[in-house]
């Protein structure tokens, strides 16, 4: 990938929209709701499905999507830091080893803030723990990742001659 | 080597410059090459053959017979300064002379390549006899061309050149919804293959079928959107097959350029799934054999094209029933590079010595040399470092598995001491060379690069093309080791210096060094061959179709770079961002161009796959904007439901 700033940020965005959001409310759903209630959790997934769907427990249903919006936020602002590496490269590109590796760097930069208490004001009921923390971020991740390698270019044609920018060329 | 036959006709000198073998027809009959009009003059009347440095004449059975300085011949040699005679004509002929048009392989041999030649010769000579006067307006009324009769379609879009670059247009024209009927593409590629040209480049300068190409694995020109890339499809295929070697490729495209070697695609995939593209969008139903002599505007806002279908396509027409019209809103030019150059002193030294084989270039067919080689040993200077210098010792390496007795010479004018500079980082060099993945930064192609570069002022892009420029090899492993290995044991030598002169000597070359400095004396390189490696011409002025638009229309030309190769070393024309020369929009009627046509322009990477894919898209982009009939805007839904189709083989729409 040869990224520009504005493609950084679009790319990101989009993928927020289209993978991060659908993925974190299906989670968010199955967390809320069957998760960390043993009386569902047994007998998840299909037979209840069918008959009656469990309650909702709103103040666990948000957590994830918190944690998606400051794994948002954290890299949007480090990107400006990516396109600072690139130009160290030669070739200015973005290898899919290096979009792999900080991916991951910006989830625990993200749970150990959060771990550590910085973000206690998103989450006054409490902080996410580790494994559902990393099974969130698991799924959200591996989509993502196919998404950079061949979802974005298959319904944006001109998104990889333009550094991850979505939408067309100015005319003129 | 081609010659150059002159004679007097009414009072002003005719020439003829006739390149190949032959045998070309001189005689009344306007089939010929040489068409010499008077009674006393045979339809058929001679034949010319040129071989290696030798010229013949036969006669052929003429009614008032051929002298050559006043003897009378049935078939004799035909000596520079003998006079040939036919009726009241005297021609004369000479090797053409370099002085104005540089030794040079020309890149489109058609099998015949007589007319194409022909008429290349005329265009020189700016006696155009097709299409004639009729384009010797700027602006041609429609009904002129009509009138002609010789129309053979009235189209939307045509495709001038049939190569990758034509290719990769229709193909986008196609996903973008475009019937095949509103096409048509004109070119001289014997089985109407898209990859001709760079096809015979490939086998020329030493690429077999299964060999790699330097080039990425989403620069797909049979697939628009760059997925799924050749890595991906290697996997698949090697699964099927049962084998695990796949993964190899995607663990490359992975790592690559920093944890792995970069991936590159083998050419023979390259090739197959082209073949499957042209099949799915119908290619073959678009394509007209034809070589364009002229493009000119018509007066409601099209273009007449004017092309004549080369001889072998059509042999039983004749001469004035192979030449036509196509008049159309839309073109794209994409003629590619017109020739490959030989270095000056090879130019002088292939002059002085027509009949040595012994040096060639890089990019003609020179298997020959290898054969002998393989056979006898032998030493061998290459001249240049770029990738095709690679490839050739590689090759030489092959060579040496079978003969040990051969040894390379490779000279350079200087050696290379540090990488071009640019932004925060340096080019790697190894082994004498600059290394980086492909031909430019990748950057160039959609990133950084070419942002900043289109948003430059023409003299800052010469400045950034030159430093990201420049003569450059990959960092293959294969390679780095053949080199070291060479100079380990001794059959590798690099040498560096001006060449001052080169001599043939017992059936030997030899390239004398100019003293530098410190050190007067010169030095003397023996070599069975000389292969040079330097590269291509990228000069517009040798392809007569761009020479005439450019001097019809008065078309802007971009800026020379001074970085010394000769991929960047020459302009092409001064194109929009999104490729349109605008010197040719005529109302609605617009032309676009890629590849090398538009080099030095506003996006450094025109020769590539994916250059000429950039190129199509923009076009064809801008097509849409302008709601040109049957193009889609391409967003994301037609654009994934034409992935689809590709995916299932199915016709674009």
């Amino acid at each position: 990938m040869t990224p520009t700033l504005l493609g950084r940020w679009h790319t990101r965005l989009i993928l927020f929209l289209f993978i991060g959001l659908p993925i974190t409310f299906l989670y968010a759903w199955y967390l809320s709701a069957w998760g960390l209630s043993s009386d569902y959790a047994i007998s998840w997934p299909f037979d209840q499905v069918w008959f009656r769907l469990p309650p909702i427990e709103l103040s666990i249903f948000q957590d994830p999507f918190k944690f998606l919006l400051a794994l948002l936020i954290v890299g949007l602002v480090l990107d400006i830091a990516y396109i600072q590496i690139q130009r160290f490269q030669w070739d200015q590109d973005w290898p899919f080893a290096y979009q792999f590796f900080f991916s991951w760097v910006e989830f625990f930069l993200v749970f150990y803030a959060m771990d550590f208490g910085l973000l206690d004001f998103m989450f006054p009921d409490g902080r996410i723990p580790f494994s559902t923390a990393l099974v969130h971020f698991t799924w959200v991740f591996t989509f993502s990742f196919i998404g950079v390698l061949a979802l974005l270019q298959i319904f944006f044609v001109r998104w990889r001659f333009k550094g991850g920018e979505i939408g067309r060329f100015p005319i003129r | 080597m081609p010659i150059e036959i002159s004679w007097q006709q009414s009072g002003s000198t005719e020439r003829r410059t006739l390149d190949g073998r032959g045998p070309f027809r001189i005689g009344r009959s306007r089939n010929g090459e040489v068409i010499l009009d008077h009674a006393q003059v045979s339809r058929l009347h001679a034949e010319v053959t040129v071989d290696g440095a030798s010229v013949r004449v036969e006669d052929k059975n003429s009614q008032n017979g051929t002298r050559i300085d006043g003897r009378e011949i049935t078939a004799a040699t035909w000596s520079p300064g003998e006079t040939l005679q036919i009726g009241p004509f005297s021609l004369r002929y000479a090797w053409a002379a370099p002085v104005y048009e540089p030794t040079r392989v020309d890149l489109d041999p058609a099998p015949a390549p007589a007319v194409p030649r022909e008429a290349q010769a005329e265009v020189h000579a700016g006696r155009v006899q097709f299409p004639g006067a009729i384009f010797e307006r700027r602006t041609v009324p429609i009904a002129d061309i009509r009138a002609t009769g010789k129309v053979s379609a009235e189209v939307e879009y045509l495709a001038v050149g049939g190569g990758l670059g034509s290719f990769c247009w229709v193909d986008h024209l196609r996903c973008y919804g475009v019937p095949a009927s509103s096409i048509r593409v004109l070119g001289v590629a014997p089985d109407k293959a898209p990859y001709g040209k760079y096809g015979r480049l490939c086998r020329a300068s030493q690429i077999p079928l299964h060999e790699r190409i330097r080039s990425n694995s989403i620069s797909t020109p049979d697939n628009i959107w760059g997925f799924p890339g050749y890595a991906s499809r290697e996997l698949v295929r090697d699964l099927l097959r049962g084998r695990l070697v796949g993964f190899k490729s995607i663990l490359q495209v992975f790592g690559e350029p920093v944890l792995t070697e970069t991936y590159t695609p083998r050419l023979g995939d390259v090739f197959r799934a082209l073949d499957l593209e042209a099949e799915r969008i119908g290619w073959g139903d678009m394509w007209m054999h034809g070589q364009v002599l002229g493009i000119r505007k018509t007066d409601d806002e099209r273009f007449v094209v004017a092309y004549r279908v080369p001889n072998e396509f059509a042999p039983n027409a004749s001469r004035s029933d192979r030449e036509r019209f196509v008049v159309v809103r839309y073109i794209q030019i994409a003629t590619g590079y017109p020739a490959s150059n030989f270095l000056p002193d090879l130019q002088e030294f292939k002059h002085a010595h027509p009949e040595v084989t012994a040096v060639v270039n890089a990019y003609e067919a020179h298997d020959e040399v290898y054969r002998t080689l393989e056979q006898k040993g032998g030493t061998v200077l290459i001249r240049g470092r770029g990738i095709v210098a690679s490839r050739v010792l590689q090759r030489l390496y092959e060579a040496r598995e079978r003969n040990k007795n051969i040894r390379v010479l490779h000279l350079n004018r200087s050696a290379v001491t540090e990488g071009s500079k640019y932004d925060l980082a340096r080019r790697q060099v190894r082994n004498d060379v600059q290394q980086q993945p492909f031909n430019w930064p990748k950057a160039a192609w959609g990133g950084t690069m070419r942002k900043r570069l289109e948003a430059a002022t023409p003299e800052q892009r010469s400045e950034l093309m030159k430093i990201w420029g420049g003569t450059t090899t990959a960092d293959r492993d294969d390679w780095n080791r053949i080199n070291e290995e060479g100079v380990r044991d001794g059959w590798l030598k690099r040498f560096y210096g001006a060449v001052q002169s080169m001599t043939y000597q017992n059936g030997q070359v030899v390239t004398r060094l100019e003293g530098r400095e410190k050190f007067q004396e010169s030095v003397d390189l023996v070599a069975d061959f000389v292969i040079d490696c330097t590269g291509l011409v990228a000069r517009l002025d040798e392809t007569p179709l761009l020479a005439d638009l450019t001097r019809t229309y008065d078309l802007a030309r971009n800026r020379v770079s001074r970085s010394g190769t000769p991929e960047t070393s020459l302009a092409g024309l001064a194109v929009s961002n999104s490729f349109e020369v605008a010197g040719l929009r005529n109302g609605q009627g617009r032309v676009w161009v890629a590849g090398v046509v538009a080099a030095n322009g506003p996006y450094a990477v025109v020769d590539s796959f994916l250059g000429l894919q950039y190129a199509a898209l923009r076009s064809v982009d801008e097509l849409g904007s302008l709601r040109a009939p049957g193009v889609s805007r391409m967003g994301p839904l037609k654009s994934f439901s034409q992935w689809l189709r590709w995916c299932l083989g199915r016709s674009p729409a």
